[in-house]
């Protein structure tokens, strides 16, 4: 696997105030990957300057080998795809017209639609579950078909990167299971990078190939499920007394003592 | 909220040293400023007893005794009661840019008086405070009732205060242009003159500001539970509803007791509050305290620069309420810097109610009103009032008929269209329904240029006017972009902007208004929209330039779709964001100021066309766009039958017309939305 987003020197401070100092990390492609840490870490910042919403303050991204500041912005959209934490109210939209605004950054703003992106739309509605969904209200839906309509828009635009920023902090438990086991499931299917924010560690350990923890705008952990998924790294990161238990392989409880 | 965490000093908060300082210098400045015109004829202390006594035998201190002096006592108190009254509005609905102004109370004032002038004289002599706390009353209970439903959020409620003033300037304006000869001297007094010829008007206002001043003193303690939001308050044992609506009412006995007197003294009583809490006043007391002594030494500074232009002006009158709006238009940009609460906006709620708007075939609305067009534009070349009844003319006469109805028809026409275009470009980049050219201030700025040549005794022609125009409303948007750079022209900041620039237009008007000479009566028909004025060819110039910049308009359909999806959003879809933003005021400019030549600043058929364009079923932007230019281009040319022919032999300004409809259709609207 080679390095997809590589990191290096990263210092981000906002207001005069440090987020991240000197961070070095490389996600790797085809990885799914969890930022985890308390509020504040930084790691919302982190996935920020990697989809380019911030620009970082010292160090340097680099984006398949190279430096992504000079990117034009629909060309780097076709790259990466990001969904903020809190997308906004869509004003009346329909769920493919929403997801067809996916597909501004290949066409652009007068190309027209070839059949082949309305394949793509349609394909993406499949595959987020939202078929019978295509022509209602983005507005009328629950938080969770909401929160579907706007990953099948990141489909639709291609990528082969989905930045997620806390995309299950709002729903539900079966929904956040859910989000999580599509989005698990998409990655698979079609090869992509993820790197999502997450504040629940034990989901997280469930659905991503590695755990990345910050902690006052450092890396205290990176590793696999089972390198991070212990009661002392846990406590590191979190900064209360933890510990873990492992219910069957694979699959983590964390509790607070 | 803000990222400047500092750690809290040991002591009590004190009061920051610089608030009784800049104070102390206002005041000294404003009085000083106020008395140099009588310091070389008199000694500053014959200057201050000039307040008690005169000398009969020397002319100088009987000019000091009987008008300096109770012009500066009213300017004193009458700034002192508004800053008051600001600041406990502020705090009532925990919006930093409320005040009596910003919420249309004044405006309902004067609108009362107006009323009672034209048609209950009888009760003006009986009481004139009477018809202005009804008309505030009026004013304060719209606003209310219309944002209610949505939170008292700050920027909405200024905007409905703001609409509600145009709403009532243009009935105001129609009364004036259908009877003006009894209005004459309201528009003098309308703009608020502090001038005085003894002491009644102080002695007659003083009993009451004291009254109603300690009234108000008495519910601070309610009024900072307020602080809390209603469940916290009320969980306290306060009751919020009745503590809110016992303020608002004081405040509006208030600023009906000033307004009745002087007219609308705008602005002071927003200027005060918040220059009090730029300063550093921080609890409510401080708040009430110095903002009443900010709100005097304000006016009385407004008014002594009011003097000073009457002097230059050759004598010709420069009412207060002028100088306060120029001296309030900076003070709004001031305050928006520090306005928090601003992302929550109608249209904005983070899960609006799952209401499924309404999609209807594009093809189908847009014959339906084009076939209302081509109909009203038959009616209108045909069918007219005569000397004796309304006639039929024969097809055969239109050729004739054209040069007096053809050119305004389609210069209206065009101007509805530019419009319903402008007003849609503005409302999808900003993802607020409230928003359109008129309330941008882009109409503003263009006709604050007509103002100011009309000041300075230009005469131009139509393309004069139309570069002039332009350029105004290009300055405008230059400002607005200027202010909105650091917000990424974010939809919030230029909305308020443009507030601060429809002030200024304000002030300038009635400035004109004032001087009461002839080309304040041409400037009122162009400001209302006089479509007669109109000929061929600029009628058809207006056409190319319309079709010229809907051809440019493909090319942000897209951008304007993605764009209120956030900007993250946006430009993780590969928009730059900036840039986009820049293209779309240019278009939105450039038709503002075609239509703002032909129709004014006032119509509000920018607000309207595109919300017509909702109701009607056209949910995206490129069939909504269609579907408003189409509205805006039915609602000028109705409004432009009806001006020719309403009160025929005699003409009433379209733009008026439309502005009066419009405003009603706004009002319906927003209560509408709050019901949804």
């Amino acid at each position: 696997m080679s390095a997809f987003f590589e990191v290096s020197g990263l210092g981000v401070h906002i207001n005069n105030t440090r987020i991240i100092s000197n961070l070095n990390i490389a996600f790797n492609e085809g990885e799914v990957s969890a930022l985890l840490g308390h509020n504040g870490s930084g790691k919302s910042t982190l996935l920020n300057v990697l989809a380019r919403q911030i620009s970082p303050s010292a160090g340097d991204v680099r984006l398949q080998g190279n430096t992504f500041r000079q990117t034009g912005a629909r060309e780097f959209a076709r790259t990466v795809g990001y969904l903020p934490q809190h997308p906004p109210a869509t004003d009346g939209l329909t769920v493919r017209e929403l997801v067809a605004l996916g597909r501004y950054p290949w066409r652009g703003p007068l190309g027209r639609y070839r059949p082949e992106d309305n394949h793509l739309i349609d394909q993406a509605i499949e595959d987020t579950g939202l078929s019978a969904f295509t022509n209602r209200s983005v507005d009328t839906l629950s938080g969770g078909e909401r929160q579907r309509a706007w990953i099948a828009m990141l489909l639709a635009q291609q990528t082969r990167c989905l930045l997620l920023d806390e995309p299950i902090s709002a729903l539900d438990v079966k929904h956040q299971v859910e989000t999580l086991r599509l989005v698990q499931r998409l990655a698979r299917e079609r090869d992509l990078t993820v790197i999502v924010v997450l504040h629940d560690v034990d989901l997280a350990a469930r659905f991503c190939d590695r755990l990345i923890a910050l902690r006052g705008g450092q890396l205290i952990a990176d590793g696999s499920p089972r390198d991070v998924m212990d009661s002392g790294v846990l406590e590191s990161i979190y900064g209360v007394a933890m510990g873990v238990m492992e219910r069957a392989p694979g699959q983590w409880v964390s509790y607070v003592h | 909220m803000s990222t400047d965490v500092r750690p809290l000093p040991d002591s009590p908060l004190a009061l920051p040293g610089k608030l009784p300082v800049w104070t102390a210098i206002l005041w000294l400045f404003g009085l000083t400023a106020a008395s140099i015109p009588l310091l070389g004829i008199l000694t500053p202390t014959e200057l201050v007893s000039a307040f008690w006594s005169y000398n009969s035998d020397q002319y100088s201190t009987v000019l000091a005794h009987f008008s300096w002096a109770p012009r500066v006592s009213v300017a004193l108190l009458i700034g002192c009661a508004l800053g008051l009254a600001g600041a406990v509005t502020q705090q009532v609905l925990g919006n930093p840019l409320a005040s009596p102004s910003t919420l249309g109370v004044e405006a309902g004032g004067q609108f009362g008086i107006t009323l009672a002038t034209l048609f209950f004289p009888a009760l003006l002599t009986f009481s004139p405070d009477l018809a202005a706390i009804a008309g505030g009353l009026l004013a304060i209970g719209l606003v209310i009732a219309l944002t209610w439903r949505l939170g008292f959020s700050p920027v909405t409620v200024i905007l409905a205060g703001l609409v509600i003033t145009f709403f009532m300037g243009a009935l105001n304006m129609a009364f004036l242009l259908l009877k003006g000869e009894w209005l004459g001297n309201l528009f003098i007094w309308g703009a608020g003159s502090l001038v005085q010829n003894n002491w009644q008007l102080f002695m007659d206002l003083w009993p009451r500001v004291l009254v109603i001043g300690i009234a108000l003193i008495l519910l601070m303690r309610p009024l900072q539970l307020l602080q809390l939001g209603q469940a916290s308050a009320s969980a306290l044992g306060a009751r919020v509803a009745a503590v809110r609506m016992t303020a608002l009412f004081l405040v509006v006995l208030m600023s009906a007791t000033v307004v009745s007197r002087v007219g609308v003294v705008a602005f002071v009583g927003l200027a005060a509050p918040v220059l009090a809490r730029l300063l550093g006043a921080r609890t409510l007391r401080q708040r009430l305290i110095w903002s009443s002594l900010l709100g005097s030494s304000l006016l009385l500074l407004a008014d002594t620069l009011a003097q000073w232009a009457s002097t230059w002006g050759n004598g010709a009158l420069v009412p207060t309420g002028t100088t306060t709006a120029l001296i309030g238009g900076p003070i709004i940009l001031i305050a928006l810097q520090n306005v928090r609460n601003t992302h929550h906006m109608p249209g904005q709620a983070a899960n609006p109610a799952g209401f499924l708007p309404v999609r209807r075939s594009t093809l189908a609305t847009a014959s339906v009103i084009g076939a209302l067009l081509i109909a009203v534009f038959l009616v209108s070349m045909g069918w007219s009032p005569g000397l004796d009844e309304w006639h039929w003319t024969p097809a055969s006469e239109w050729g004739d008929a054209w040069v007096w109805r053809g050119p305004r028809l389609l210069a209206a026409v065009l101007a509805g269209v530019a419009l319903g275009l402008a007003g849609t470009l503005i409302q999808r980049m900003t993802s607020n329904p409230m928003a359109s050219p008129e309330i941008l201030g882009i109409s503003g700025g263009a006709a604050l240029v007509m103002v100011v040549l009309a000041l300075a005794g230009i005469q131009l022609d139509r393309t004069g006017q139309l570069v002039a125009a332009t350029a105004g409303a290009g300055a405008a948007l230059g400002l607005l972009i200027l202010l909105a750079r650091k917000h990424r022209f974010a939809g919030n900041q230029l909305l308020l902007g443009g507030l601060a620039l429809y002030v200024f237009m304000d002030a300038g008007i009635r400035m004109v208004m004032a001087s009461g000479s002839s080309v304040a009566t041409g400037l009122l028909n162009w400001m209302y929209g006089s479509t007669w004025l109109v000929s061929d060819h600029e009628a058809i110039a207006l056409l190319s330039l319309i079709l010229l910049i809907c051809g440019g308009l493909f090319l942000v359909v897209r951008p304007l779709t993605i764009l209120p999806l956030g900007d993250s959003t946006a430009s993780s879809l590969g928009i730059s964001v900036g840039k986009a933003r820049l293209l779309l005021l240019l278009l939105a400019a450039l038709l503002t100021a075609a239509a703002t030549v032909v129709i004014g600043p006032l119509s509000f058929v920018g607000l309207i066309a595109p919300h017509l364009a909702r109701v009607l079923g056209q949910q995206t932007v490129g069939r909504q766009l269609v579907v408003a230019a189409l509205a805006g281009g039915l609602l000028l040319a109705v409004a432009d039958y009806l001006s020719r022919t309403v009160i025929f032999p005699n003409q009433l300004p379209a733009g008026l017309l439309a502005a009066l409809v419009g405003g009603l259709y706004f009002l319906w609207g927003l209560s509408r939305h709050g019901r949804s």
